[in-house]
C-alpha cells in the first residue's frame, strides 16, 4: 500500500489556479498554406493559460480573449504559430505545413496519441498504405522488412497460416514461453495466440489474421521496455498498438476495393531426374523406395512406357486469393461513423487447403458536448478454412516414386489408388481438419472533460471468440483390397471458447505552467481477465463407413481443460515539456496477479525516459534540421501462466481403461515461493535530420536483462517431478537498430522516398539454474541418428543447434562447437567418420535482419519495392535429410562414382583410399551395403544445419491513379489500379523450398527447424480500388 | 477548488477500494483440471497399469542383447550394444515409482493395509528391475522431492530394500485393511492371497539373482518359492484392454504398418526350429510369425535383413500370436519361471527336484502358451529334453528358462549371469568395438540423468556388471 502515499505526493505536486475573467471575442478563420483549403481541428490556446477552442469544419473559429494575449494556433503536421491581441475583431491565420513533425504523431499507450519528439526511446509507425500495399492477409506479415529490431517469419505458405513477431531477441528462457508482443486495438489488448492442431503439423492460424488489415488506420511497435512499461507485464515483449480507421466529418466516403492473387511456389529444391524407383540400383515398380533403383535409361530398356514425372510440381496447383472490401465513412461535426465488410477467400497450393475470413465493422464517436464524447468499436470475424496435414503431405510426396503419377490418386470406388505407398493427395482430400473462428473484438471509450486540464476517460473492451475444430481420418471403406489412410478412423471434435475482458480507467491532467513548462499527469488502473475453456471429443473405429459422428464411433475418449487468468494494475504516468525541447517521462506501475501465490502477486515496477532536442538550444548550419538525444531506463515485471504453484494429479488420457480412471503425479511441480520476472531495460538513442527532412538517421542501442526467469526446470524424474517450476536464470539482448530515411528527389511531378532499416542483436543465456546444465527448447528428427536439438546453455546464445558432424582431426575435445576448418577423419573402411557426440552446429537467431523501401510517385502513377533480409543465421533442413535419404536430392547423382574422400587418416597420413558410393557390391567388388548417402550423409547432422540467411523482395507495386480529367467522366472520387508482386527469393545460400519456414507454429520458439513444412509461396496480385 | 479535492479523494478512495477486494478477486488460482489429492484406487489402476508397460519397456530394450529379436537394420545401436539413452523408460520407472510412493504414503495414512502391501511389492518388482538395469540407482533422496538432485543408493543395499520392501507387503496383505481392493487392481482385481504368492515367488527370484555372490542361499530361495505360485492361474499379468493394445501388438501392427519392428533374431529361430538342439519346439508357430513361404526366418543380431524387403521374407512378431495379440497379457511373474528358479536353486541340493521342476516349467510354460498335450508330451519326451537326471546340467535350465521367459526382461538378468553362455550364442555382428568382443552387462545412464543430476551419476562402462554380477 505504500503506493497510496506515492500518488498522494504525485497528486500534490500539482497545483491549479484558477481563472481570469475580464475578455473581448475574436473570431477568425484558418486554411492550410498548400492549398488554400479551411483547415478543421485546429488548436487555438490563449498561450499560457488552459482556455482553448479548436476551429469547426469550415475552419471557422471564435475565442474570448484579454488584451495583450497570444493565440496560439496549432495542429498536428503544421507549424505552430502565435499571434498577439492587440484589439482586432478578426484573426486569419495561413499555417504551413511542418516538416519536422509530419507523420510524427505516435499512438502509444491506451490510444494515447503522442507526438514522437516528445518520446525518450524508440518507436516505429507503420500506416495504413504500407500495410495494404503489402497484400497481406495476416496483418504480423504485413510487418515484415517496415520497423527496425522487429523480426517477423512466416511459418509456412498455407492460407491462413500464422506469423511469428519477436522484437528485440527472446526474452525468455522457458522453452514454452509466448516471446511474442501484445497486440493492441484502439486501446484494448487482443488475444494472439496460435493453437497449433494435435498431431501432425497443419499450421493453424495466430489469431491476429482475425482482424482485417484493410480496417487498420496504422500500426505503432513498441519495442523497449520503456514504451512498454504502461501496459505491465502483458506487454513484457513490447506491444503492437493498432488504431483502426475512423469516420472523417464531412462528407460520406463510400470505397471498394477488389483484389485477386495468384500463388505459386517461390523456390524449389535441386532435384535429381535420373534414377527411377527400387534399391540398389535394381529397378521394382512396386518397391517403396523412391529413387534408388537404376537410371530412366535402365528402366526404360525393362519398361519403355515408365516415366519421371515431376510430382513436387504435379502434387500443386496454382493457389488464389479473391478478396473484396467495402467500406464507407463519415460523419458531422458531433459524430463520425465508419463502417466495413470485407470479404477473403484463399486456396492454397497444396490441394484441397483453403482458408477464409469474412470481416464486419463499425465505428463511431459521438461528441455530446464540449465536455463529453464517447466512441464504439465492433469487430466480428468468421475466419477458417481446411487445414490440410502439410507435413505429413510433404513426408508421402518424399516417399512417392515419381515413376507412378501422383495426380491418379483415386479409384472409382473411393479407395485410395497407389501402387505400395499412400498418395499424399488422398490424403490430403480425405484426412480433413476443417476450423471455423467465430469472434468478437469490440470496446466503448467514454471521455469525461470536466475542466480544460482534465479528462476522465474510461475504456472497456472485450475479445470474444470460439474455435470449433474437426478433425476427420476415414477408417476402411469396407471394399476389399483397399489401402485405408487409418486402420481405425477416427473423429475429433475441439470446442475453444476464449474470452478477454479489459477495463481500464485514467485520468489526465494537463497543465502549462508557464510558457514553457508544460506537465502531464496520467493515473489509472486496469483489469484484465482471461476465460479460457478447450473441450475435446475422440471417437475412434467408425460403425459405418463414410458416416462420421461421434455417437457412430465405438471407441470415445474425451478431455478438458480450462484456464482462468485475471490482473489487476494501477499506474502513474508524468510527462514533463520544457520549451519543447527537454521531455521528461516517469512511469510506474503496479500489478497484482493471480498466477503466482498470494503475498508474491504484487510487484512494482518503474520506469524513466528523457528526451532533447539539442537543435533547439544550438545554432547549427543551415542543413542540420533537427537533432534529438533520448534515453531510458526501464523495468517491467511478468507474471506466469494460471495454475502452475504447487503438486496435482492427473489422469493420463489412456483412462479409463477397463471401467477404471487411473491416476499419477503430475510431472509438473511449481514452486510454492514463485515470484514475479524482472527485466530491466536501458536504451540510448538520437534521431538527426538534415536538408529541410530530405535525409533522416536514428540510430538505437539497447540492453535488456530478464532475472529471476520463471522456467520449468528440467529434474531428475528420480526427485519425484520431472519439472520444477522456480524462479532461475537469466538472459540478456543488446543490439543496435539504424533507420535512414530519405527523399532523395522531390520534383512537383516526381517524388522518391527511400527507407532504410537494420539491426543487430546478440543474445546470451547468462545462467539457468545451479546443477542444471541445459534447457531443450525443441528437436527434430533426423535419420540415422542425425536427429538435431536446440539447446540453451549459460554462456551461449539462444538457439544453438546441437547435433551429429563429421568427425574433425585436432579437434578440441572440450569445445563444444565444430570446427568445419579442421580435416574431416576419414576411418579404415575409405569413408568418413561420424562423431556422434553433439556439437553446435549452428544458431538460430538471426544476427542481422532489416529491410529497404523505395516509394518513387510519377504523376498518377506510383512504383515502390520493400526488400527485407536476414543473416547469420542457420536452420535444420529436415528436407534435405529426407532427400538424401531417398536418392532425391541432385547431389546424389554421383552415386554411382568412386571417389577419394578429402580428409586424414586417424594417424593423420591423408586419405587416399578409392571408394564407390553406390548401394550393394561396388565395381572393385566390395559391399557397400545401402551406399554413401544412406550408411553415412544422411546420419550426419552438420550436413543438414544450413545457413538461412536470404534477401527477399517482399513486396513490389505498380499502381496508376486515375486523375482528375478522366475522374471528371467517372461516377468516382477516386480510382487505381494496380499490381504487385510478393515473397521473391532474390538471393539464399540456402538449398530447398522458402527458408522462411518452421513447423512449431508462431506460438513456439524452436524456429530454427524446418520439418516438412508447407513450401512457401510468392504471389501476384491485381486490384482495383475505387472510392465514391 | 472544492470539486477538485473531492476528485483527488475519489481517486485515491477508488485505488484503495479496488486493492481491498483484490485478494478475493485474484484468488482463483486453484487448478480446476487436475486435483490436488488422488484416490487410491486411482493409484492403484496407474501403478499396476504402468508397471505392465514398465515390464514391456525394459523387455523392449533387452530384447535385442538376450537375442529373441534383431534389429531389421544393420548395426542399430541396441543390437550391437552401443551405449543408448533409455531416459523414456527410466522416467516411466520412476513416475510409477512416485506413484507407488504416493499410494503407500496414504495408504498408510489411512489405514488401508492392502494397498499399501501391494504398494510395496509392486515397488519391490519396479525397484529391482531399476537396479537390474543401471546398477546404483536415486532411492532414498527420490519420489518426494527432497532434493532436485538425489543422491545414487548401492545396488547391493537397494537389494536389500527391495526384500525388505516384499517382507513388508506380506505382512500388511495378511492384515486386516480399511478400504478393500477391487478392479482397480489390474493384476489380481484385488486377491491378496495371489498377491502374497506373487511376493513370495518375487522374494524367490530376487534371493536367486545372488547366485554367483558369496550371499546366495539357495535354501532361502526354495523357502521362499514353497510359499510362492502353484500353477498357471497365480501367475501375475495384465491383460489388455480394447481401447489399449498390448504394446508387443503394436510393434507388430506398427511393422506391418512399415514401422520396422519386432523381428526375430537367428539366435531364437534356430534354438526352436531344431538347428542348435535338434528338436523342434512346437512353441515357435505360436508365438512367432512366419515368412509367406510360411518358413521361419531370423535376422543375425547386428546385421540388419540385408536384402530382403520390408515385409514377408523374416519372422516377425504378428498380431494373433501368444505375446503380441491386442489384449495379451503383459507378465510380470510365472509359475513356469518360478519352477526354473526352483530347478537352479535346488540343482546343487537336491537335483532330481532340479530336475523335476525343469520339466515341470517346460510344460506350465507350453500350457501357457497354448500347446497341444500330445505336442507337449512329444516334445518333453524327446531325448535332448529329458535327458535324464544324470545328465541334466545347469546348462539345460538355462536354456528353457530362455525360451520361457521370451520377450521379458527377466531373460537379461539370467543371460549376464550365466555369461551369456547358451549354445551357440554369438556376439551380435559390428559390435560396438569399445566392449573389446565382450557382451553388454548394464545400461548407460541416460542423458536425461546426465544432463540434471550429472555430478551424482556414477561413472560406469557397459562391462561394469551390477553387484550380482561381479
Amino acid at each position: 500500500m505504500e503506493l497510496k502515499n506515492y500518488l498522494i505526493v504525485i497528486l500534490a505536486v500539482f497545483q491549479f489556479t484558477t481563472l481570469l475573467a475580464q475578455q473581448n471575442t475574436v473570431e477568425g478563420f484558418v486554411t492550410g498554406a498548400e492549398n488554400n483549403e479551411p483547415l478543421s481541428g485546429v488548436n487555438v490556446i490563449i498561450q499560457g493559460t488552459s482556455r482553448g477552442t479548436i476551429t469547426d469544419l469550415d475552419g471557422n473559429y471564435q475565442i474570448d480573449v484579454v488584451l495583450g494575449e497570444i493565440l496560439v494556433f496549432s495542429s498536428v503536421g503544421f507549424e505552430t504559430q502565435t499571434v498577439p491581441f492587440t484589439g482586432q475583431s478578426t484573426i486569419n491565420v495561413t499555417l504551413v505545413e511542418d516538416l519536422e513533425s509530419l507523420d510524427e504523431v505516435v499512438v502509444t499507450s491506451f490510444g494515447i496519441e503522442q507526438e514522437k519528439k516528445s518520446l525518450g526511446y524508440a518507436v516505429q509507425e507503420v500506416g495504413a498504405e504500407e500495410i495494404s500495399q503489402t497484400k497481406q492477409q495476416n496483418l504480423v506479415s504485413a510487418l515484415q522488412g517496415q520497423a527496425a529490431g522487429v523480426q517477423v517469419t512466416n511459418s509456412g505458405g498455407a492460407p491462413g497460416m500464422s506469423a511469428r513477431i519477436i522484437i528485440r531477441g527472446i526474452n525468455s528462457l522457458d522453452p514454452g514461453a509466448d516471446n511474442q508482443p501484445l497486440f493492441v486495438i484502439d486501446g484494448v489488448p487482443i488475444d494472439n495466440s496460435t493453437i497449433e492442431s494435435g498431431g501432425t503439423p497443419r499450421g493453424l492460424s495466430n489469431r491476429a489474421a482475425d482482424i482485417n488489415p484493410n480496417d487498420i488506420e496504422s500500426m505503432n511497435i513498441l519495442k523497449g521496455a520503456a514504451a512498454t512499461a504502461l501496459y505491465g507485464v502483458r506487454a513484457a515483449n513490447g506491444a503492437v498498438i493498432i488504431t483502426t480507421k475512423k469516420g472523417k466529418a464531412g462528407k460520406v466516403r463510400i470505397n471498394f476495393n477488389t483484389s485477386v492473387g495468384f500463388d505459386d511456389i517461390n523456390q524449389f529444391p535441386e532435384f535429381q531426374e535420373t534414377y527411377g524407383q527400387g534399391f540398389s540400383g535394381v529397378y521394382n515398380p512396386d518397391s517403396f523406395w523412391p529413387n534408388w533403383g537404376p537410371s530412366m535409361e535402365d528402366i526404360n530398356a525393362i519398361d519403355p512406357n515408365v516415366r519421371f514425372n515431376d510430382i513436387w510440381s504435379d502434387a500443386m496447383r496454382t493457389g488464389v486469393q479473391i478478396d473484396n472490401n467495402l467500406s464507407i465513412s463519415g460523419g458531422s461535426e458531433n459524430a463520425t461513423f465508419y463502417g466495413s465488410i470485407g470479404k477473403l477467400d484463399q486456396e492454397g497450393i497444396i490441394p484441397f487447403s483453403d482458408w477464409g475470413r469474412t470481416s464486419a465493422k463499425l465505428s463511431g464517436e459521438v461528441i455530446f458536448s464540449e465536455k463529453f464524447k464517447f466512441s464504439g468499436n465492433i469487430n466480428y470475424t468468421v475466419s477458417g478454412g481446411n487445414r490440410v496435414p502439410h507435413d505429413r503431405f510433404m513426408e508421402r510426396l518424399v516417399y512417392w516414386a515419381p515413376n507412378h503419377d501422383v495426380e491418379d490418386y483415386i479409384n472409382p470406388d473411393g479407395t485410395m489408388k497407389t501402387y505400395q505407398n499412400t498418395n499424399p493427395i488422398y490424403d490430403a482430400r480425405f484426412s480433413t481438419y476443417e476450423d471455423e473462428v467465430n469472434r468478437t473484438v469490440g470496446n466503448l471509450r467514454f471521455t469525461y472533460s470536466p475542466a480544460e486540464w482534465l479528462d476522465l476517460t474510461y475504456l472497456v473492451g472485450t475479445d470474444f471468440y470460439s474455435d470449433r475444430r474437426t478433425e476427420i481420418t476415414p477408417g476402411p471403406l469396407g471394399i476389399d483390397g483397399e489401402n485405408p489412410l487409418s486402420s481405425t478412423g477416427f473423429i475429433t471434435e475441439t470446442r475453444i471458447n476464449s474470452r478477454d475482458l479489459n477495463s481500464n480507467f485514467f485520468v489526465t491532467l494537463k497543465r502549462d505552467w508557464t510558457e514553457k513548462w508544460n506537465t502531464t499527469l496520467r493515473i489509472g488502473n486496469d483489469v484484465f481477465e482471461r476465460d479460457y475453456e478447450r473441450v475435446d471429443a475422440t471417437g475412434q473405429n467408425f460403425v459405418i463407413p463414410k458416416f462420421y459422428d461421434l455417437s457412430y464411433a465405438s471407441q470415445i475418449s474425451n478431455s478438458q481443460d480450462k484456464r482462468k487468468r485475471r490482473l489487476v494494475g494501477v499506474y502513474g504516468d508524468l510527462m514533463i515539456n520544457y520549451d519543447e525541447t527537454v521531455f521528461l517521462n516517469v512511469t510506474a506501475r503496479n500489478d497484482w496477479t493471480s498466477t503466482l501465490p498470494i503475498g508474491n502477486n504484487s510487484f512494482f515496477y518503474p520506469s524513466v525516459n528523457l528526451g532533447y532536442v539539442f537543435t533547439e538550444n544550438f545554432e547549427q548550419p543551415d542543413w542540420f534540421t533537427f537533432g534529438k538525444v533520448r534515453g531510458s531506463w526501464a523495468q517491467v515485471g511478468k507474471d506466469t501462466d494460471p495454475y502452475l504453484i504447487g503438486q496435482t494429479y492427473a489422469s493420463p488420457n489412456i483412462y479409463p481403461l477397463g471401467g477404471q480412471v487411473g491416476f499419477t503425479r503430475f510431472s509438473q511441480f511449481g514452486d510454492l515461493e514463485l515470484k514475479p520476472e524482472k527485466t530491466t531495460a536501458i536504451e540510448f538513442g538520437t534521431d538527426l535530420r538534415f536538408f529541410e527532412n530530405r535525409l533522416g538517421v536514428d540510430v538505437t542501442w539497447y540492453k535488456s536483462n530478464s532475472k529471476d526467469q520463471i522456467i520449468p526446470v528440467p529434474v531428475s524424474t528420480s526427485a519425484g517431478f520431472s519439472t520444477f517450476v522456480t524462479n532461475a536464470g537469466e538472459i540478456e539482448n543488446q543490439g543496435w537498430e539504424f533507420i535512414l530515411r530519405g527523399t532523395p528527389i522531390k520534383e512537383e511531378n516526381f517524388r522518391w522516398d527511400v527507407s532504410f532499416n537494420a539491426a543487430y542483436n546478440q543474445n546470451e543465456v547468462k545462467s539457468i539454474k545451479e546443477g542444471i546444465e541445459e534447457i531443450v527448447v525443441g528437436s527434430q528428427f533426423g535419420y540415422g541418428g542425425s536427429s538435431v536439438t536446440i539447446k540453451l546453455l549459460e554462456g551461449e546464445p539462444y538457439g544453438n543447434i546441437f547435433g551429429t558432424s563429421y568427425a574433425r582431426s585436432g579437434a578440441d575435445a572440450n569445445s563444444i562447437y565444430l570446427n568445419e576448418g579442421l580435416p574431416i577423419i576419414i576411418g579404415e573402411n575409405g569413408f568418413p567418420s561420424r562423431n556422434s557426440s553433439q556439437l553446435v552446429l549452428g544458431n538460430t537467431t538471426p544476427k542481422w535482419i532489416g529491410g529497404l523501401k523505395n516509394d518513387f510517385a510519377y504523376k498518377g502513377f506510383d512504383f515502390s519495392f520493400l526488400i527485407d533480409f536476414r543473416a547469420g543465421v542457420d536452420q535444420y533442413n529436415q528436407y534435405d535429410n529426407f532427400f538424401s535419404a531417398f536418392g532425391i536430392a541432385e547431389y546424389t547423382l554421383n552415386r554411382n562414382e568412386t571417389i577419394v574422400f578429402d580428409g586424414v587418416l586417424a594417424d593423420g597420413s591423408p586419405n587416399t583410399q578409392p571408394v564407390w558410393l553406390g548401394q550393394g557390391e561396388g565395381p572393385d567388388g566390395r559391399d557397400y551395403g545401402a551406399g554413401f548417402y544412406r550408411n553415412t550423409y544422411r546420419t550426419v547432422s552438420e550436413n543438414f544445419v544450413q545457413d538461412a540467411a536470404f534477401i527477399k523482395l517482399r513486396n513490389i507495386t505498380l499502381g496508376y491513379n486515375f486523375q482528375e480529367n478522366i475522374l471528371d467522366v467517372l461516377p468516382f472520387n477516386s480510382a487505381r489500379l494496380s499490381v504487385a508482386a510478393n515473397n521473391i527469393i532474390l538471393y539464399t545460400p540456402w538449398d530447398g523450398f522458402d527458408p522462411e519456414s518452421f513447423s512449431s507454429g508462431a506460438g513456439g520458439n524452436a524456429t530454427g527447424l524446418t520439418g516438412l513444412g508447407y513450401p512457401g509461396v510468392r504471389s501476384l496480385f491485381f486490384t482495383l480500388n475505387l472510392g465514391l | 477548488m472544492k470539486f477538485k479535492i473531492n476528485l483527488y479523494k475519489y481517486v485515491i478512495l477508488a485505488v484503495v477500494f479496488a486493492f481491498a477486494g483484490c485478494d478475493d478477486y485474484l484468488d482463483i488460482n486453484e487448478n480446476p483440471n487436475n486435483p490436488s489429492e488422488a484416490p487410491l484406487a486411482g493409484l492403484m489402476v496407474n501403478s499396476t497399469y504402468e508397471s505392465a508397460q514398465n515390464t514391456f519397456r525394459m523387455g523392449d530394450i533387452t530384447t535385442n542383447y538376450v537375442q529373441y529379436l534383431a534389429s531389421p537394420n544393420e548395426a542399430s545401436s541396441s543390437d550391437i550394444m552401443d551405449p543408448v539413452s533409455y531416459s523414456g523408460t527410466w522416467g516411466s520407472l520412476y513416475n510409477v515409482m512416485t506413484d507407488i510412493n504416493d499410494m503407500i504414503l496414504k495408504a498408510k495414512d489411512e489405514g488401508a493395509n492392502h494397498y499399501e502391501g501391494i504398494g510395496q511389492i509392486l515397488m519391490a518388482y519396479n525397484l529391482a528391475m531399476t537396479v537390474d538395469a543401471w546398477g546404483d540407482v536415486p532411492y532414498s533422496e527420490g519420489f518426494n522431492f527432497v532434493t532436485v538432485t538425489p543422491a545414487f543408493d548401492d545396488d547391493a543395499q537397494l537389494y536389500t530394500e527391495v526384500l525388505n520392501l516384499l517382507d513388508q507387503g506380506i505382512a500388511n496383505l495378511s492384515a486386516e485393511t480399511s478400504t478393500s481392493v477391487g478392479n482397480d487392481d489390474f493384476v489380481y482385481n484385488g486377491n491378496s492371497d495371489n498377491w502374497i504368492k506373487f511376493a513370495y515367488m518375487l522374494k524367490a527370484r530376487y534371493l536367486n539373482h545372488y547366485s554367483e555372490t558369496a550371499n546366495y542361499d539357495p535354501v532361502a530361495v526354495l523357502a521362499a518359492l514353497d510359499m510362492g505360485f502353484e500353477n498357471n492361474e497365480d501367475d501375475a499379468q495384465v491383460e489388455y484392454f480394447e481401447e489399449q493394445f498390448n504394446p508387443w501388438a503394436n510393434v507388430a501392427i506398427r511393422n506391418a504398418d512399415l514401422v520396422l519392428g519386432g523381428w526375430i533374431s537367428e539366435q531364437f529361430i534356430q534354438a526352436l526350429d531344431g538347428t542348435t538342439f535338434g528338436v523342434e519346439d512346437p512353441r515357435l508357430p505360436l508365438i512367432v510369425g512366419a515368412t509367406d513361404d510360411g518358413e521361419y526366418i531370423g535376422v543375425e543380431n547386428g546385421a540388419g535383413r540385408g536384402n530382403a524387403p520390408e515385409q514377408g521374407a523374416r519372422s516377425t512378431l504378428e498380431t494373433g500370436d501368444f505375446y503380441s495379440s491386442e489384449q495379451s497379457p503383459i507378465l510380470l511373474g510365472t509359475y513356469a519361471e518360478q519352477k526354473f528358479i526352483e530347478a537352479e536353486a535346488a540343482f546343487g541340493i537336491d537335483k532330481s527336484r532340479s530336475y523335476e521342476a525343469y520339466l515341470e516349467g517346460i510344460r506350465a510354460h507350453m500350457m501357457k502358451v497354448g500347446v497341444a498335450s500330445s505336442e507337449i508330451d512329444a516334445y518333453i519326451g524327446n531325448a535332448e529334453v529329458s535327458m535324464g537326471v544324470d545328465n541334466f546340467t545347469i546348462d539345460d535350465i538355462f536354456k528353457e528358462k530362455w525360451v520361457a521367459l521370451f520377450l521379458q526382461p527377466e531373460a537379461w538378468v539370467d543371460a549376464r549371469r550365466f555369461d551369456y553362455n547358451y549354445e551357440n550364442f554369438d556376439l551380435p555382428k559390428n559390435i560396438n568395438p569399445d566392449l573389446n568382443g565382450m557382451f553388454i552387462r548394464r545400461l548407460a545412464y541416460p542423458d536425461s540423468e546426465v544432463s540434471r543430476n550429472g555430478s551424482n551419476v556414477p561413472d560406469v562402462s557397459l562391462l561394469d556388471p551390477i553387484f550380482w554380477d561381479e
